[in-house]
Parts: structure tokens; sequence; C-alpha cells
């Protein structure tokens, strides 16, 4: 008999696991990736919360699996945009014709980061030392240069929670989960790169909500004297010098402050990458920009299985901001419901 | 209207103005009167989101309000599409309704304004002329104001203005059917009772505080309220 | 709410048939700045203003002194309006940045509160007698300098170029609050980093020069310069500014309210009264200019019937950068025989 067939849209951390998890439990699996190189995000990261492990070691070991493995077949470079349903058999579209066919498929397209030139008052595209959560990652990984002097060692760095986030002015109301610990760990970082830096923290409050989280914000504080500002930041403006200007209340000190920075962070929050239009026999993979309406599995229920579709599941962050436990943790609850969707039971 | 909060929630601007304030500080972060006094508009938007009565009363009595000088900044930043300017105009408009602008300082000093601005639209047209600019009274307009209002006239018409001419060009002098309109707006939209409220709640406030009071341009209560 | 990009803040200026409402403090400080606008239009592009010698102010400063009800003002602006009806116009060219924001306010308000309109229309026919139309476009006079500026610079000899050394001028500009604070999206460029002065500076051949406080409040703040005792406020905010853009050299200030213009003028000679300093090098202020302004000495008017002389800070310094063709002696002469020319500042130089 045949081994059935389970195609993937989307190799990052949720595509990259469902393949393992699904090759496991005996399919062919097809894994479709966009761009030239998979894993995602991950592949853009220094190093992952809370433990500050390497995001290097976890991809590697994700792709060792995904490489040895015989059943899945990985495909970059290629989009694809739509889905036909014939019988219980789905073809997958690429620019209009028939890439090719599986008895399920896994929506695993992740997130796009909010653009962060969108939150105009900071300046991110004009202002050289502006750069966002992501950029500092690319620095740290490639070792590329800061925006500022390099005789500077002390620098003075803000970091920004909530750009693009919890803002009716962005248009997405949402709270983005994994950015105010991003910015602790960053913080740290930076700390680590320039002992005798400034690093301020301005956030609106602290999500720390994952086991470790807490402990690294009390260290970040402790051990690194990151500071935290409770007040969200109003505007940044060019103070000469490539420095940077910035403005915010300290509310819990009730007064406004000004300080000049030598660059300025912004923690930029997960949007929704794909939005997938669901017809009678087709899903039209249209793609999205900055605009916040993740993926919604139909009549949701904690625990249920997550498909749009009978045999379109959805797994990761492509439903909502997620962390990397969560988002391997839903692959492989997936691949066990498509098994079970597959072989009847479901 | 029993209530500081029905009152408030009547207003349009009330409506528009206070959604739900999450504390973020953006607005406190750019405003001139927080850069300036000890004033914060978020602070001012959790007193009025508590919707306690006392807290407004101790508001409407209070200098706070009368602070913010009505830039709009808090309006472009709020992530929440609160704006606490408009928060501030309801708040100031109730305070004068209920006499409560003269436990104030700062409140007081809406005799002033009405007395200019008020009397000035309705003998003018205009809320601002060249005659009310007087030197001797603003020195910070400087010398050469000075010069302009010596010699006014010729000034004024070199650049091509009126000076208070009737006909058609700048600081014209506003015909008298116009000015009755206006009065007639005045009338029928409540802005006479306005102007009643404020020189009522000032004349009491005078009596209260021994200070002689009268319609003239002075007396000890207008120069009391100027300091 | 929705995620726009400076560049994609595009706003439609009408092309013709304006009707246009003055600015109070444009008439009282800044007369000749509104005979530079009309003349432009008119004369030098060939336009239709229509202005009714009935309209008055929208008393927008009373309404931010909280002496002016809300209603009265939709009254008044609902009566202007009337006026703009009648004579056949649908486009809106507003004097005064604080009158378009009232005139934005209350058209936004109408729509989201068409009860308010209803009273509105109510009020204004029992008070007198007139009905109205809300206008198709609103239009700011510097958003008309901004949308004729390839034209105006065509029509000129001049530019913000040093004359003399082709250099460009560096300009700041200070862009009135309520231009694009209340509705970026009723702003060239929106509020963040509005187009409509930047935009003429660079248009014109200058150099835009940002500063960190670019953003902040003139200090205007209505009963914070009217009434007497709070001249304070006012005066330390401008001072924010001044100390902000000084390091940068400013040659000129490019402004687009007519308060905004007459604090950051006015500030400048007070506070080197008080402080015994000015925030450029030469002692002599850094000259402020309106879009106005600056657009009737491209097309060539005489600076002392432009009304230049009405402003403490000395303009002949950028006059001369220019270029522009002008009798410096003639600054303070008057029709009538010599009068005494203002007295000196004690520390500004004039």
């Amino acid at each position: 008999m045949t081994k059935q067939k389970v195609a993937i849209i989307g190799a990052g951390p949720a595509g990259l696991q469902s393949a393992v998890s699904l090759a496991e439990l005996g399919y062919e699996v097809d894994l479709y990736e966009k761009k030239s190189r998979p894993g995602g995000h991950l592949a853009e990261w220094h190093v992952l919360f809370p433990d500050m492990q390497p995001a290097g070691e976890l991809l590697d070991s994700l792709m060792q699996k995904v490489l040895a493995h015989p059943q899945i077949r990985l495909e970059t470079g290629v989009n694809i945009s739509g889905l036909e349903q014939a019988g219980k058999s789905w073809q997958l579209i690429q620019s209009d014709s028939v890439r090719g066919e599986a008895d399920a498929v896994v929506l695993a397209s992740g997130f796009k980061l909010f653009e962060a030139s969108k939150k105009e008052e900071y300046g991110h595209g004009i202002y050289p030392a502006v750069i966002s959560s992501a950029e500092l990652e690319t620095i740290f990984i490639r070792e590329k240069e800061w925006p500022f002097e390099k005789t500077n060692k002390s620098p003075k760095i803000g970091l920004v929670h909530c750009v693009g986030s919890r803002d009716a002015k962005c248009g997405n109301l949402y709270c983005s989960k994994a950015c105010c610990i991003t910015a602790v760990k960053q913080a740290i970082e930076l700390k680590k790169t320039f002992p005798a830096s400034e690093v301020y923290c301005f956030y609106m409050d602290m999500r720390m909500f994952g086991l470790g989280y807490e402990e690294l914000y009390h260290k970040a504080q402790l051990d690194y004297k990151v500071q935290f500002i409770r007040g969200r930041l109003s505007e940044a403006s060019p103070s000469g010098a490539g420095r940077i200007q910035v403005k915010a209340e300290d509310t819990l000190m009730g007064r406004p402050l000004k300080l000049t920075l030598d660059m300025l962070v912004l923690m930029v929050g997960m949007t929704a990458s794909v939005s997938p239009e669901v017809k009678e026999n087709t899903v039209e993979l249209k793609e999205y920009a900055n605009k916040g309406e993740f993926v919604k599995i139909p009549g949701a229920v904690i625990g249920a299985a997550q498909w749009l579709k009978p045999g379109l599941f959805v797994a990761g962050a492509c439903k909502g901001p997620a962390t990397l436990p969560e988002v391997l943790n839903d692959a492989r609850a997936t691949a066990l419901d498509l098994r079970n969707y597959l072989s009847g039971v479901l | 209207m029993a209530t500081i909060s029905s009152r408030l929630k009547a207003d349009i601007r009330f409506q528009d103005g206070l959604k739900a304030c999450m504390n973020c500080g953006v607005c406190t972060a750019i405003c001139p009167a927080a850069a300036y006094f000890d004033y914060d508009p978020r602070e001012i938007c959790q007193d009025v989101q508590s919707g306690d009565e006392s807290i407004l009363i101790g508001l409407l009595k209070g200098e706070q309000i009368w602070m913010c000088g009505q830039c709009l900044s808090c309006k472009t930043r709020c992530p929440r599409d609160n704006t606490p300017g408009y928060i501030i105009q309801v708040l100031r408009k109730i305070s004068q309704e209920m006499g409560y602008f003269v436990h104030s300082r700062l409140g007081r000093q809406q005799l002033l304004l009405k007395r200019a601005i008020g009397h000035s639209i309705l003998e003018t047209g205009y809320c601002v002329h060249p005659k009310l600019i007087r030197p001797e009274t603003h020195r910070e307009q400087g010398p050469v104001w000075e010069w302009v209002m010596d010699n006014a006239k010729e000034v004024y018409e070199k650049c091509g203005s009126l000076y208070y001419e009737e006909g058609l060009g700048g600081m014209r002098k506003i015909d008298s059917d116009t000015l009755d309109e206006m009065h007639a707006i005045f009338q029928e939209t409540g802005a006479f009772n306005l102007f009643d409220k404020i020189e009522q709640a000032s004349e009491a406030k005078a009596a209260e505080m021994g200070l002689s009071f009268s319609d003239d341009d002075d007396n000890e209560y207008l120069r009391e309220i100027q300091l | 709410m929705a995620q726009l990009n400076w560049k994609s803040y595009q706003k439609e200026i009408p092309d013709d048939h304006f009707f246009y409402v003055r600015s109070c403090i444009r008439q009282t400080f800044f007369p000749g700045a509104e005979t530079a606008l009309l003349y432009v239009l008119r004369e030098v592009l060939k336009k239709d203003v229509f202005e009714d010698k009935r309209h008055t102010t929208c008393t927008g400063i009373g309404f931010h002194s909280d002496v002016i009800p809300l209603e009265t003002i939709m009254t008044v602006v609902a009566r202007q309006l009337a006026l703009m009806t009648e004579a056949g116009y649908k486009n809106l060219l507003v004097s005064c940045v604080t009158s378009f924001g009232i005139y934005l306010e209350i058209l936004e308000m109408w729509k989201h509160f068409p009860e308010k309109l209803a009273q509105t229309r109510e009020a204004l026919w029992k008070a007198t007698r007139r009905e109205f139309e809300v206008p198709a476009l609103l239009t700011h006079s510097s958003d008309a300098i901004f949308h004729f500026k390839e034209q105006i610079l065509n029509k000129s000899q001049i530019s913000l170029v040093n004359a003399e050394s082709g250099q460009a001028l560096k300009g700041v500009e200070h862009v009135g609050c309520h231009y694009a604070k209340i509705f970026p999206q009723d702003g060239i460029g929106g509020a963040e980093f509005p187009r409509v002065l930047s935009g003429l500076i660079e248009g014109w051949g200058g150099e835009l020069i940002d500063y960190p406080e670019r953003r902040h409040c003139c200090g205007f703040g209505f009963r914070h310069y009217l009434v007497r005792a709070n001249r304070s406020y006012s005066i330390s905010n401008s001072k924010i500014k001044f100390e902000s853009m000084a390091p940068f050299e400013p040659e000129f200030i490019l402004t687009n309210c007519p308060g905004c213009n007459m604090f950051l003028d006015r500030w400048q000679y007070t506070l080197s009264e008080m402080e015994g300093k000015t925030y450029d090098s030469r002692g002599l202020g850094i000259p402020v200019l309106s879009s106005e302004e600056m657009a009737g000495l491209m097309v060539g008017m005489d600076p002392w019937k432009l009304g230049l002389q009405m402003h403490q800070i000395a303009v002949e310094p950028l006059l001369d950068k220019m270029g522009v063709n002008y009798a410096p002696k003639a600054k303070y002469h008057l029709a009538s025989s010599a009068v005494p020319l203002p007295q000196k500042p004690s520390v500004l130089l004039v």
C-alpha cells in the first residue's frame, strides 16, 4: 500500500516539526517553503529566551531530522498561493498551476513582523540609530556594525515595548506576547556586549508569563542594572550627531522624561502573514501587509483539532503570537490529529 | 443631569475623548502643559475614568483642568484613541456651568477671557484685534509693535489692510447686521447663558473675597484675578 | 486607525475657486501675509478667490478659551458655510490654523453625531434665517501654497538659495499643532512628518533641518497668552523649541500658523531681554516667516508692503541672502512725513 501523503506549507519551526512528527508517524511529507532557505524567523535569531540557548542549535537539530528522514521532501523557493480540493485529496497551487497533491495539508505559514516604519513617530527608516528587534538580532549573529560611533563603549540604548501592538493607531489592538521577554533578553545581551552601557526598557506592562521569564527580568535588573521605565515611548527625534532624543512619561513617578540615546531598539510585534480565504472547494492563501488578523480556527474549542476544514490543518504562529515551545508542541499535536483524520478516527 | 458623570457622558466630546485609558503615558510625554506645570493628562484620564463623584468635583474645583493648552498633541499619539484635550474641554464646561471654576486661581481667570474675547467677538466680530494688544500691557510684543500701534492706520493700510474701515479686506469694520446675527447666534445657542454664569459666579466669589466687582474694566476682583 | 506611511498621506487640494476666510491673529499681526496670499493666488496664479465681507471670526480662540460653547461655534461656523454656499463655492480656504482645525473637527463631529448637524441647522435658521451646505474640500492657506509651489517657483527670480554663494539656505519648520495633529489624514504628510512646509523649503531650494523639538507646541496655549498672568507657559514652551533648534543654526523658521509665527518672533525678543542672548550666532535672532510671506517674497512683492517690518526679528539678513530686491532704508517709511523709528531692543540687534 502506498504511504499517504501530507503537504506542509511553510518550513519555519512549525512546518519543520510538523514534517518530522508526520514522517515519524509514517507519512510521505512534501514540505514547501517560499523563501530560498528554511527555518523561518528562527534562522534570524541569536539566542533564545529564557535560557539563552543559541537559536542555531535548535534550528540545526530540526534541520538534521528533516534532512535525515527519507520520507520528507523539502522544496524551497516555492510559494503555494492556493489549494483545491478534488474529492478527499488536496491540490497545491503555485502560480495557477498544480505543484503537488496530498491527502492532507498543514498550513504553517508563520508570521510577519510589524513594519516599524509604520509607527512614524519613532523614525524607523529615517534615523539610522533606530532599529527593530529583528535588526538587532542580525547585528548579533552577523556581527554587523552598530549604528553609533565605534569608539563609543558606553552607549545609551533604549528598548521600546509594544511597537505595532496594543495600538489602535497602528490597527493592532492585541498584545504580541513575546516582545516583553525578548526585550529583557536583548537588554541583557546588550549589557553583555557593552558592560559600560546604560540600557532602558520603556514598557507598559512586563508580561513575564513563562517559567524563567520573571527570573530573567529580575536578573536583568540585579546583575545587569537594566533600567525599566514604565511609560510607553511617545516619540523619537534626531538629536544631532546621529543620536536620538526620546520622550516618555515615567508613569510610576508621574512626570514626563526626555533622554538622549545612541540607539533605539523597537520591539516589533508579530502580525499575520497569510490569510486563507476558504471557499467550497478552494482555499486562497493571500498575503497580508501589517494587518492583525491571524488564521482563525472556526468554532475553536480548547483542545479540539486545529483545522480550517477536514484535512486542512493549521499549526504554529500563523494562528497568533506564540513562543517556540508552544509552536513545536502545537505542531506535534496537530500531527497526531492529522493521523487520526487520515486513519478515519477523526 | 444629577451627577457630574452623567453631564460628562452627555457631551459628544467626552464620548469621543474617553474610551478606555491604559495609563501608557504617551500623552503626558509630549504635553507642553506637563513640561511646564505639575500637570499630568494621564492622571486626569485616570481620575475621570474612576467615575468617582468626589474625585470629579475635586477636578472641577481644582487648578489642574485649567493647565491644558489645547494643542491636542495628545490626540495624535494615544494608542487607545482617547483625547485628553477633549476631556479637559468638557470638564471646563461643566466647571463653569456648576460655578466650581471660581474655587481655583486659574479657573477664576475665565472672567477675564469672557470679558476680553467674548466681548470682542460681539463688539467687533473678531476674537482678537490690534487695539486689544496694548503695548503697555504687552511689553513682550516688543518695540516694533509699539511703533506699529503708534502709526497703526498707515502701517496697516500700507500692507493692504482696512484697519477698522468698512469694505472688503483685512481687519475691516464688520457690519452691524452681521454683528446682530452673531448676537442672535449667541442667544440661540446658549453662549449668553454661559456668559451670565461666569459673571454671576465671579460676582459671588468677589463678595466672598470681600472685593469690589463691576462691569467696568477696573475693579478689585479683576485686579485680583489678573495676578 | 489605518496604518499610513507619511508618504501616503495624500490630500486633495482644489486647483481653483476658493472661498476665503481670514484669521483674527493674522489680520492683527501680519496683515501683509493675507494680502500676499490673495496677490499670489489672484494676480500671479490667476485663481478665483472669493471673499465675503460679512464673514467673521470662527470664534476658535474663544472656544479654546472655553468661553464659547460647542453649539455656538458650530453655528458660527455654519454661518460662514452659509455665506460660502450663498456665493456658490465648495472649497473653503482658511487662513488660520486654529480655524482650520475647528472646521475639520466640526465637520467630523457632524458626521459622527448627525443630531448635532440637525441642531446646528435649526439654530442657524432661527438666529439668521440662513442655510448651508458642508464644503467639499477644506484647504489651509499653506496647503494652497504647497499645491502651487512649482508654479510659484517658476514665476520667481529668487529662491531659498544664497544668491551669492549658491548654497541652499538652512531652514527649520514649525507646523501649527491644529494643522495635522487632530486629523493626520487631513494634513499633507500627516502629523509626524508633515510635508506642507518641509515641501516648500525643499521645493524652493532650501535645506531642511530637523531638530528634536520640531513637533513641540510653540506654547500659545490660548488662555496661557490671552491671560497676561499666564504668559510664562507660552514663553517657556517656545524656549524649548529655540534651545533645540539653535545648535543646527537655521537661517530661518517657516510657519503656517499665524499664532506660532507671532510667538516665535516675539518670544525671541523677550528671551533676549530676559536672558541676554539670542538663538543665532550674530545676535540678530532667527527670522520667522509664514508660507504666505515666503511666497510673497518669491513672486517679488516689496517686503515692506508684505508687512515684514512688523516683525520684531530683523528679516533683512534673510532678504539679503535670498537676493531680494528691496530698499532697506524704506523699512519704516510711511506715507506721511518721517516718523520716529521703533526703539532698539537692548540685546537683540535689529
